[in-house]
């Protein structure tokens, strides 16, 4: 096996399946180069590379490809996300993903790694899903598999984590895999409760504890630059952070069955379950869909959201970000939402 | 039963397939800018252009009484194959009892497309609707055909001449009943035609444009600000990528659209997998247009439309790559059509000034 780098970009799944990546390539022993953290000169440098009508996230993406290329990676790794789910994909500017790439900045010093992850459902770990991976690598097929078996396992007690209300938040900013399995293990066996079902939280002020569904994509949700660290201000002000990765799978099918024609995108469609099973749950005071400028599957589900919230008579907020998003919009709007809830729960 | 269908392209030919069978149809209006003001009234923001129209379109038809509405619909990845679930939602939160029948590809539900099919069949015997679809691909064949001849003729004529048999063909083709009235029609108006075609130049002087896009936009004046006459107005002829026709062809017809499938191949050396809508057709239209000698192609698409927003990327390496200059014009509501002009003409001289030095 050749001594490569390999440079993952901290853009778009990247937040959903850090750990599945970071376990698989230290089983493969590879180097891997992770882009620094959104900032406003890393930005900045990807939106002149971009379309100007582009949605947020994929300008991130350019932005975070070009800072690894500065940091001398030998290969990029850029799957094609196609399939999650049987008959279900991604939004077409995944799948077109490397393709743009690839002809939109022909400079590239590093070579793109872009394998087609076609899967039955989020375990994306099958050999074919990595043959250029393990080609590009020089790595035997058998120890591509065993390497892919242990990430997958290592991710499963991630999403596990998830599902039990731990937001992704409580991973980010971990790089380092032995450091990740700590926290991995310390969170599994602990008796303290994640801030998402803690029933004792203190405020500044004393004032009621409010439950907030955030619904949005991880990309937005988690990309503390671009949200202006949407996360923390909520639980500053005293909210519980509930988003869709906590909803189980099962109860996400059960809504979407009931639709005569789910979407076509698997994170909208789980982004859509998990927002009905919000509005039916009387614990949740308020919906926000956080999505960002130009997203196409957002303009359609954000619609469907704002007419659906009234049939369950629940409090919804649809908050725009962009690469201008200034912090003081963002403070001013979710403080005035949080008030209209405290309210409301008052008067009740 | 009073039914109605979303304005794009050769109307007449959905209004001829509905009228057919027997329905009580609804001729929809032609988008303008109170359609459009209206469509976007009720809209998402960030929802494509074409959806606005839409919107736009079915309000509209609300005054008239429509109480059924029928649309295509799809499996995506493009946004325009849910258009019609949302439509659903936004006419019920507006108060409108209608319904919206979404035509989808029966390898998608296949019940639910065999009870459509068969309330849209009505009365008529399985033999009448194969019938009737023969009828309606026919003339739309024949609309395609002669639409083609004017989209080459304007370029050397005064197009107020050409227009203005154009406009009469479709008028005429909307009273066909049978085949022999279609080929009668299609042979009258191109014989017409042949008469101007004496001022096109030898084949080395034709200037020839494509015009390749996402489906909506490009097949549809009335809200690309008839880029077409533009085009044609500065003496370039022009040929779409997408005709009714070949849609027909592509959708519904097995075995007959092996040319269409070889161009979409030619589009896998940008595009490697199909992305939704015609993205990866166009880039190998793109190409097509260039290897048939196409002196510049113009590619349109809605603003932030998803599949043409990745084709737009990559348009760059392909006008390098294959040296054929492309402008890319994204439209929407807030397009102006000084814009436009300004634009495609500065295109065209730089076009023609091209070929000029190369002569020198």
């Amino acid at each position: 096996m050749v001594k490569k780098k390999i440079g993952i970009p901290r853009a778009l799944l990247y937040y959903y399946y850090f750990p599945f990546w970071l376990k698989l390539f230290a089983e493969l022993g590879v180097e891997v180069i992770i882009s620094d953290n959104t900032a406003r000169d890393l930005l900045d440098k990807g939106v002149k590379k971009s379309l100007s009508e582009i949605c947020v996230p994929m300008k991130i993406l350019v932005a975070h490809v070009l800072n690894l290329d500065e940091k001398n990676c030998d290969y990029i790794f850029l799957p094609r996300f196609k399939s999650i789910r049987k008959g279900v994909v991604l939004c077409p500017k995944f799948l077109g993903l490397p393709d743009m790439i690839s002809h939109s900045l022909p400079d590239l010093k590093a070579e793109l790694i872009a394998d087609q992850i076609e899967s039955k459902n989020d375990d994306i770990s099958a050999y074919v899903n990595h043959k250029k991976l393990a080609k590009k690598l020089k790595i035997k097929k058998s120890e591509m598999k065993a390497a892919l078996r242990k990430a997958a396992k290592f991710w499963w007690r991630y999403r596990q984590l998830l599902f039990a209300g731990y937001s992704i938040d409580d991973f980010l900013g971990v790089e380092k895999i032995e450091v990740l399995e700590k926290l991995i293990t310390k969170f599994e066996n602990s008796k303290q409760l994640p801030q998402s079902k803690r029933s004792e939280l203190k405020t500044a002020g004393n004032e009621e504890v409010v439950d907030i569904a955030l619904i949005g994509y991880v990309y937005n949700v988690y990309d503390k630059y671009i949200n202006m660290d949407i996360i923390n201000k909520l639980k500053e002000m005293g909210v519980r952070v509930h988003t869709f990765e906590m909803v189980a799978q099962e109860i996400i099918e059960q809504e979407l069955a009931r639709l005569r024609k789910p979407m076509f995108w698997e994170f909208t469609n789980k982004l859509y379950g998990a927002a009905r099973h919000y509005f039916a749950s009387k614990n949740i005071d308020g919906v926000i869909h956080l999505t960002a400028f130009g997203c196409g599957p957002d303009s359609i589900l954000g619609q469907i959201l704002e007419i659906e919230s009234k049939d369950y008579e629940k409090a919804f907020m649809t908050l725009r970000i962009d690469e201008q998003t200034g912090e003081s919009h963002i403070i001013t709007r979710i403080e005035a939402f949080i008030d209209l809830l405290r309210l409301k729960k008052e008067r009740n | 039963m009073r039914l109605s269908f979303p304005y794009m392209g050769p109307t007449i030919v959905y209004a001829k397939l509905l009228e057919l069978l027997g329905h009580d149809v609804v001729m929809p209006p032609r988008p303008n800018k109170e359609i459009i003001d209206l469509g976007v009234k009720y809209s998402p923001e960030f929802a494509c252009f074409p959806f606005k129209v839409i919107t736009g379109t079915y309000l509209k038809l609300m005054e008239q009484g429509v109480d059924t509405l029928v649309t295509s619909g799809g499996h995506g990845p493009c946004r325009a194959g849910y258009y019609g679930e949302v439509h659903k939602k936004i006419l019920h939160e507006l108060g409108y009892d209608v319904e919206i029948i979404v035509i989808d590809s029966v390898r998608d539900d296949y019940k639910y497309f065999y009870q459509i099919a068969k309330r849209l069949k009505g009365n008529n015997s399985w033999l009448k609707v194969v019938q009737v679809l023969k009828i309606v691909y026919e003339l739309t064949k024949a609309l395609d055909e002669v639409e083609k001849k004017v989209e080459i003729l304007r370029a050397y004529y005064d197009n107020t001449v050409i227009n203005k048999i154009w406009l009469q063909a479709q008028e005429d083709f909307y009273t066909v009943k049978d085949n022999s009235d279609i080929k009668k029609y299609k042979q009258r108006y191109l014989k017409k035609l042949a008469a101007y075609s004496d001022q096109i130049p030898a084949a080395e002087d034709r200037l020839k444009i494509g015009i390749i896009g996402e489906i909506f936009v490009v097949l549809e004046q009335s809200i690309n600000n008839q880029i077409e006459e533009k085009v044609n107005r500065f003496g370039f002829e022009v040929e779409r990528s997408q005709y009714l026709s070949d849609w027909i062809r592509e959708n519904i017809l097995p075995f007959t659209a092996n040319d269409l499938k070889e161009i979409e191949h030619k589009g896998e050396e940008f595009i490697e997998i199909n992305i939704g809508g015609h993205a990866k057709e166009n880039i190998g239209h793109a190409i097509d247009f260039k290897e048939r000698g196409f002196d510049g192609i113009i590619h349109l698409k809605p603003f932030a439309c998803l599949p043409e927003l990745i084709s737009q990327s990559v348009m760059d390496d392909l006008s390098n790559k294959y040296d054929i200059p492309v402008l890319t014009i994204s439209i929407d509501e807030q397009t102006a059509d000084a814009n436009v002009l300004t634009r495609v003409e500065a295109f065209l001289d730089m076009i023609k000034e091209k070929n000029y030095r190369e002569v020198m």
